[in-house]
């Protein structure tokens, strides 16, 4: 019986040599974001648009002459979850990671990619403080919240002309910044009559949308993301407020109106600003909805991210963390989102965004309203 | 705003009023906190999503609102009912005589299988109520927006829980069922089936509970896998605030909590709203132990 053991144990430790072997046989690229629960969906569109780059890259051989392997980890959207889950694709030696893609799980987070000096690229995280934390391994696709944050301060001012302004924020990272940046770049041009914040994942938001009404705003200011901002949205019309709902790129997703319903016609939120369709983009929205539908945010941004790392890594001929840096840093990127430059803090030189409203449940341009 | 602020208060209170008499009732009875309980509330808020996508598709609310809503919560109720008596037959009967540790840890563990087996059968995401089948209107008083839902929430938990209260008091098994919760030993003694009480127990619980939770998806519009557990720890919140193990208590606490969290949010800040209501349970609690109704001194978990 004993000999029986030792053969066991013998045999136990040669399977982890195995799987130690056969470990540095690919490169792995790892992926975080909230791919359960009430953010999934645009959590998988993100996770999406990074398995396609990838998939092409391994189509034509991979890179450095090995293939791609994607680590996918569940953050939930959770500041604690993101921790784990960033140690655990640290640990677990990817070459550099495309994601997170809320702000209160991509800033944490961010420290731990630091410590090992692995490059990693947000698709979506647009709070001003990820890039300036002093580390040089972050890096993102998309704008910040104090550029949106000023264009629809201006929207509200000069556009829709209306002055009293209720102000709602989810209390996270993103949405609370948003909040902040929007009151700041309004400055006294605007009036604040109520200014809350409420819990992400509630569902009751009567109680405070009540006394925003008994305050009697023109526009009701929401920081935060879709199904908050669609009931936001489908409460107030059902306690009889008039004033349109406005918000940040996080209300932009179609959950946002199937949720609100009907309701959500007339609403308004930033978002990218929309690129001249390239040959890159052209393909990519092709390639995309061919193989998993129809695009819901992020899909594009994860997508250039994921080549942006790719590419790095072919052209450094390395998967050293440092040197892939060096090299993002430097890189101009022709992509589906257009050119993509970086400066020293990680941001990308032109981010624009522009004001959408929704309209037959779809997401259009304010200006094509007209 | 303060009648608008009443509204809302009731309106989610009734909810978790009806969700609270699952967790006083089985107290009564087995001394048991089935955390599981939030569960059932949250199946039967996927099983109204799924009954109402049916009959849409089968173009029923073309032929009648009112038929398509009762049968959406006729099939809501059939199914938790069926999920609670096989919650009691699998997680509990079997630990009947084991220490009151062991069935607790069990109703834990049932609450966590339930959870992900939805999350596994319905997916991830969150499902919507369909826009389709939209009770429209409301009452407009002074200013207050009362929706038909609303209005439907509220009738509805009152007919249930006057209901209830006629079962228990008149009827042969409610007098049963008070005779089970005095002395589980002594009413088997004098020739009830105190299994069967049990089983009853689980069965009118579940039935309220998803009731609730077509209820709930109704008014929000939006369902998934997890809301079984903060809806839950409210429900057990209330029950424990009205006094754990009595009936009329747990209606009690449950409109009383809707209320503190609609009026501290309306009236102080809505970034405490789940504070407001812990900190009345906590208060409650420290002058009055049992409950705002509760008369027994519990010795148990």
């Amino acid at each position: 019986m004993k000999s029986f053991y030792k053969i066991f144990m013998f045999l136990f430790l040669l399977s982890f040599l195995f799987a130690c072997a056969k470990k540095e046989d690919v490169i792995k690229i790892g992926t975080a974001g909230p791919f359960t629960g009430d953010q999934a969906r645009i959590g998988q569109d993100m996770k999406n648009g990074v398995e396609l780059a990838i998939s092409e890259w391994n189509a034509k051989g991979g890179v450095l002459g090995k293939k791609i392997a994607l680590l996918a980890e569940d953050d939930r959207h959770d500041p604690k979850e993101a921790v784990a889950v960033a140690n655990k694709l640290v640990s677990s030696g990817v070459v550099g990671v495309i994601g997170h893609l809320n702000s209160s799980a991509t800033k944490p987070a961010s420290r731990i990619y630091n410590e090992k000096s692995v490059p990693m690229i947000t698709p979506a995280s647009t709070n001003p403080e990820i890039t300036k934390q002093g580390y040089n391994n972050v890096f993102r696709i998309c704008g910040r919240d104090d550029q949106q944050g000023t264009e629809l301060a201006r929207f509200v001012v000069e556009i829709l002309k209306k002055k009293k302004v209720a102000v709602l924020h989810d209390k996270t990272t993103y949405g609370q910044g948003l909040a902040e940046e929007f009151k700041r770049s309004a400055g006294n041009k605007i009036e604040v009559v109520v200014s809350e914040g409420v819990t992400q994942g509630d569902q009751d938001f009567k109680p405070v949308l009540t006394k925003v009404k008994s305050a009697s705003p023109e526009v009701i200011f929401f920081g935060g993301m879709h199904t908050e901002g669609g009931l936001i949205i489908k409460q107030a019309k059902e306690l009889g407020i008039k004033a349109p709902v406005i918000g940040g790129d996080g209300l932009y997703g179609s959950t946002l109106i199937e949720v609100a319903g009907p309701a959500a016609e007339g609403s308004y939120m930033a978002f990218f600003t929309p690129t001249a369709e390239t040959e890159i983009g052209k393909n990519f929205v092709k390639n995309y909805t061919a193989k998993y539908g129809e695009i819901e945010t992020y899909a594009p941004y994860a997508y250039d991210a994921a080549n942006i790392l790719l590419k790095a890594i072919a052209e450094s001929k390395t998967t050293d963390g440092k040197k892939l840096i060096e090299t993002i840093r430097k890189m101009k990127y022709e992509g589906a989102v257009g050119t993509i430059e970086y400066d020293d803090n990680g941001d990308i030189k032109k981010a624009g965004y522009t004001i959408y409203t929704v309209k037959d449940k779809k997401f259009i341009t304010y200006d094509k309203v007209k | 705003m303060l009648l608008q602020q009443i509204i809302n208060g009731l309106t989610i209170g009734s909810v978790y009023a009806l969700i609270a008499l699952g967790y006083t009732m089985v107290y009564g009875i087995l001394q048991l906190i089935n955390f599981a309980h939030g569960e059932i509330y949250m199946i039967g808020a996927y099983m109204g999503i799924i009954a109402i996508t049916f009959f849409i598709y089968i173009g029923l609310p073309d032929i009648s609102i009112a038929l398509t809503l009762v049968l959406t919560f006729l099939a809501a109720i059939i199914f938790t009912g069926a999920y609670g008596i096989t919650l009691e037959r699998v997680a509990y009967r079997p630990l009947r005589n084991a220490p009151r540790l062991s069935i607790l840890i069990s109703a834990i563990g049932m609450s966590i299988v339930l959870q992900n087996y939805v999350m596994l059968a319905q997916g991830a995401r969150d499902k919507i109520f369909p826009h389709e089948l939209k009770i429209g209107g409301e009452l407009i008083i002074a200013d207050a927006h009362i929706t038909y839902t609303q209005v439907l929430i509220m009738a509805l938990s009152v007919l249930m829980m006057s209901g209830l209260t006629w079962f228990i008091k008149k009827t042969k098994v409610g007098m049963a069922m008070r005779a089970t919760a005095q002395d589980r030993r002594m009413a088997g003694l004098l020739g009830i089936n105190t299994d069967r009480i049990i089983v009853i127990t689980f069965l009118i619980g579940s039935i309220l509970a998803g009731a609730a939770g077509v209820m709930i998806s109704m008014y929000y519009g939006i369902v998934n896998f997890y809301m079984g557990y903060t809806a839950g720890i409210k429900a057990f919140t209330a029950a424990v605030l009205g006094g754990i193990g009595n009936i009329p208590g747990a209606m009690l606490g449950g409109i009383l909590l809707g209320l503190l969290e609609a009026l501290g949010a309306g009236y102080i800040s809505s970034e405490y709203k789940d504070v407001f209501a812990f900190a009345v349970l906590v208060l409650v609690l420290i002058f009055k132990p049992t409950g705002l109704l509760g008369e027994r001194i519990s010795d148990k978990v």
